[in-house]
């Protein structure tokens, strides 16, 4: 019994969450149950997530393959839980606990009845499902379909809030992801006409040896990738569906969407670029001084269209821009530094970013106001959600001993091992513009006169969540060790594919 | 569109195309064909019902409640299909290995659970597009 | 140039299907309503579903049927149709979604046009 649990759990991490997400609205009525059902799956699922992942970090890299319905990978669909995949799955289900319990007795007010509260459960379940899967799946065509399930339940998310502004933010959201995921199986369909594979590891070996014949056809196929993830990930000149909809959305969607639904689709990403293309293609096409470049500029423009927002949720989103522009850079710079920064900055973001819009949430809800200058006082009389936001804040800045330090500390180490010292001086400037929009925040929460108005902070499991998240934070930040390790194994298994 | 032609039109051909479209789902396994386009074609059935004999008739013929019921548990059924290779010590959604007799190639029972499968598939498809007509054609009032 | 021409019209599924494809974008990108821009994605979606389904057509081969008939022709790929069905089912999904976002939309602003709607909502972030 046990042994069959554990040899197909890379199977029921993906498949658990979507089948007991479809099961939900079947009780909707019982909104105890529904949340209880969801925070222990949740729970289980991160247990899942961290057994397999010490499975792979025990076996020194050796990948769990499990092979679909048994069938052999050029047939058949095959799971590989690799280095990579096991780092993600657990981004997302840490992410993923302290987002349903946040969401535990809270959304009614923002979102309705109680059907429509189930509704939106089910699609946090649907989107982490989805998560999951695009890190672990090894072919061409499950991505896209997952991508496609990831985006709905993301536009759903979006249009959970009952207000018109929200269904606006949705459908300009679902045009312009549908758009990218029509590039992307552009892309997934030249691939399949040059190689003839749609698992990753033949269509690379294939890629590998006939890709002279027909350059332009790869070029094509690269560039339809790239356009597609970075519609999807709000790379920066086609970031503009981010803002609308991550400051519309409900608090716990705007944390998921802002903390994990863009980072899925950088890990797709990665994996289509290193895997698929292998790092002398992307050297023979440039792909590298692209995504660099990509990366320097939404750096530098997110954060300074951050520093002219005074809602706090679309400045958050701005820096939402800006922080993925790191992560576009660290791909680019191709050494085993770079990519391991990338991905702990990954997780650091997820973690920071999430803890930064629940409790962000929390004060406009008790405020009952949007804009920056409104939350004087708010520090004193909300301790413990002011003292995450300042936790998060300090991470994303990158102040040692938090986890954003670490993650920019081998972005810095990579672009100058790379010998690119623009690039090093962007990450500094993008520290300091990222200081500069974010601690007058604080200032104005901390040593303004409070309002006459009683604020508290808000129940337990919500502090619960948001405590989780900070000391995640600290942690990570303080004692690195084995996430740090399984990013930089991951890192070097991507580059050691030629 | 409370024609008497229609609706005798109607009463005679609905049979016909829900038989049509159980047997594409049946020997999607075996030949070309489906779930999907025999799904389609039973959900179209039910749409054609619903709008020659109108729109609360089809409502009553087709409870919201059993139709969302379908909606979840549809999707189990795929999962507990799947089980059965995980219960007879193969992958999941095995179908062979998890010791399924599959007969005669080209015969109707040749697919093992594929057609078991489908038969799941295409009702859920049918249901889906059912629910899609009811949400967008009750909209406007 | 003539050589060029040649392997337009000969591979004539695969210029059909940049040009859906080009119009699609044209159609997303300069109109302004919602349900123009919805059938612009639908066409680029289309464009794409030929430009498989066509990579995996071989010409006077059969369908990929057990039959003892035609034993000796060639059999198309079924792969790319396959796909294709989900990607038709994908596109599906999005569309009907879509269509229950623009419903919503008309009910609180009354116009699915992009423009008119972003000018109310600045109006009422002015007040």
């Amino acid at each position: 019994m046990i042994s069959a649990i554990t040899t197909n759990l890379p199977i029921f991490v993906i498949i658990i969450p979507l089948f007991i997400a479809f099961i939900l609205p079947t009780f909707s009525r019982r909104m105890k149950l529904v949340e209880g059902v969801v925070i222990s799956t949740e729970t289980l699922w991160l247990l899942g997530a961290g057994y397999l992942a010490s499975v792979v970090l025990l076996q020194n890299g050796t990948p769990i393959i499990y092979n679909m319905g048994g069938w052999a990978a050029p047939w058949g669909i095959e799971l590989k839980v690799d280095s990579l995949g096991a780092f993600f799955m657990i981004v997302v289900t840490c992410i993923n606990l302290p987002v349903a319990l946040f969401a535990k007795g809270n959304l009614t007010k923002e979102v309705g009845a109680k059907e429509r509260v189930t509704r939106f459960y089910v699609l946090l379940l649907l989107l982490g499902g989805a998560m999951v899967g695009m890190a672990l799946t090894n072919d061409l065509f499950n991505v896209f379909v997952l991508v496609e399930v990831a985006t709905l339940s993301c536009c759903g998310l979006v249009s959970a809030n009952s207000n018109p502004r929200a269904s606006e933010a949705a459908f300009k959201y679902l045009i312009l992801a549908t758009l990218g995921s029509t590039f992307v199986l552009g892309g997934i369909g030249f691939i399949l006409n040059i190689t003839g594979y749609l698992n990753m590891g033949f269509a690379h070996q294939e890629m590998v040896q006939v890709w002279q014949n027909s350059p332009h056809a790869i070029w094509l196929a690269m560039s339809f990738v790239l356009i597609g993830f970075g519609v999807k990930s709000a790379l920066f000149p086609v970031h503009v569906w981010l803002p609308d909809a991550h400051s519309n959305a409900p608090t716990p969607a705007s944390a998921i969407l802002s903390g994990l639904a863009v980072k899925g689709y950088i890990i797709c990403f990665l994996k289509f670029m290193y895997t698929v293309f292998g790092q002398n293609l992307m050297q023979q096409f440039n792909m590298h001084k692209i995504l660099v470049l990509a990366g320097m500029i939404a750096i530098i423009a997110g954060s300074l269209f951050a520093l002219t927002q005074n809602e706090l949720k679309r400045r958050l989103a701005y820096s939402t821009v800006a922080q993925i522009g790191y992560l576009f850079l660290g791909l680019g710079l191709m050494n085993t530094k770079g990519l391991t920064g990338t991905l702990f900055y990954l997780f650091s973001h997820a973690l920071i970013k999430s803890s930064l819009f629940l409790a962000a949430g929390t004060m406009i809800a008790a405020t009952g106001k949007k804009k920056i200058s409104d939350l004087a006082g708010v520090g004193r009389k909300m301790p413990i959600t002011m003292g995450v936001f300042t936790i998060g804040i300090l991470g994303l800045i990158g102040i040692p001993l938090f986890s954003g330090f670490v993650g920019k500390w081998y972005l810095l180490l990579g672009s100058l091992e790379s010998g690119n010292i623009l690039a090093a001086i962007v990450i500094i400037v993008g520290s300091v513009l990222c200081a500069a929009y974010l601690l007058p925040i604080i200032r104005i929460a901390y040593f303004e006169p409070a309002p006459e108005k009683d604020l508290r902070d808000p129940a337990l499991p919500q502090k619960i969540a948001l405590i989780m998240l900070a000391a995640g934070v600290i942690i990570l930040g303080i004692l690195p060790g084995s996430i740090l390790e399984l990013a930089s194994r991951a890192a070097a298994e991507l580059l050691m594919i030629q | 569109m409370r024609d008497f032609i229609f609706k005798r039109i109607a009463a005679i051909i609905i049979p016909f195309i829900c038989i049509y479209g159980f047997y594409v789902i049946l020997h999607g396994a075996s030949a070309a064909g489906g779930s999907f386009a025999g799904g389609i074609i039973l959900g179209l059935a039910a749409i054609v019902f619903s709008t020659i004999y109108g729109l609360k008739k089809g409502k009553k013929k087709f409870p919201e409640k059993v139709l969302f019921c379908i909606e979840s548990y549809g999707t189990l059924f795929y999962g507990i299909i799947g089980m059965i290779g995980i219960i007879n010590g193969a992958p999941f959604l095995a179908n062979k290995l998890a010791g399924i007799d599959l007969g005669i190639p080209g015969t109707l029972t040749s697919g093992g659970l594929i057609g078991l499968l489908g038969l799941g598939v295409g009702i859920r498809v049918a249901n889906t597009l059912l629910i899609l007509f009811f949400t967008m054609e009750g909209a406007d009032s | 140039m003539k050589i060029l021409l040649e392997k337009l019209i000969v591979n004539y599924p695969y210029t059909i299907a940049v040009f859906l494809f080009a119009i699609g974008a044209l159609i997303v990108i300069t109109k302004s309503n919602l349900f123009k821009k919805l059938i612009g994605i639908n066409i680029m979606e289309s464009a794409i579903f030929l430009m498989f389904i066509s990579s995996g057509n071989i010409r006077g081969a059969v369908e990929p049927v057990l039959n003892s008939a035609h034993s000796d022709l060639a059999y198309i790929n079924p792969l790319p149709s396959a796909l294709m069905l989900t990607g038709i089912v994908v596109s599906v999904s999005v569309t009907a979604f879509a269509l229950a976002l623009i419903i919503r939309l008309y009910k609180s602003y009354g116009t699915v046009d992009a423009l008119k709607i972003a000018e109310m909502r600045n109006e009422v972030t002015k007040e």
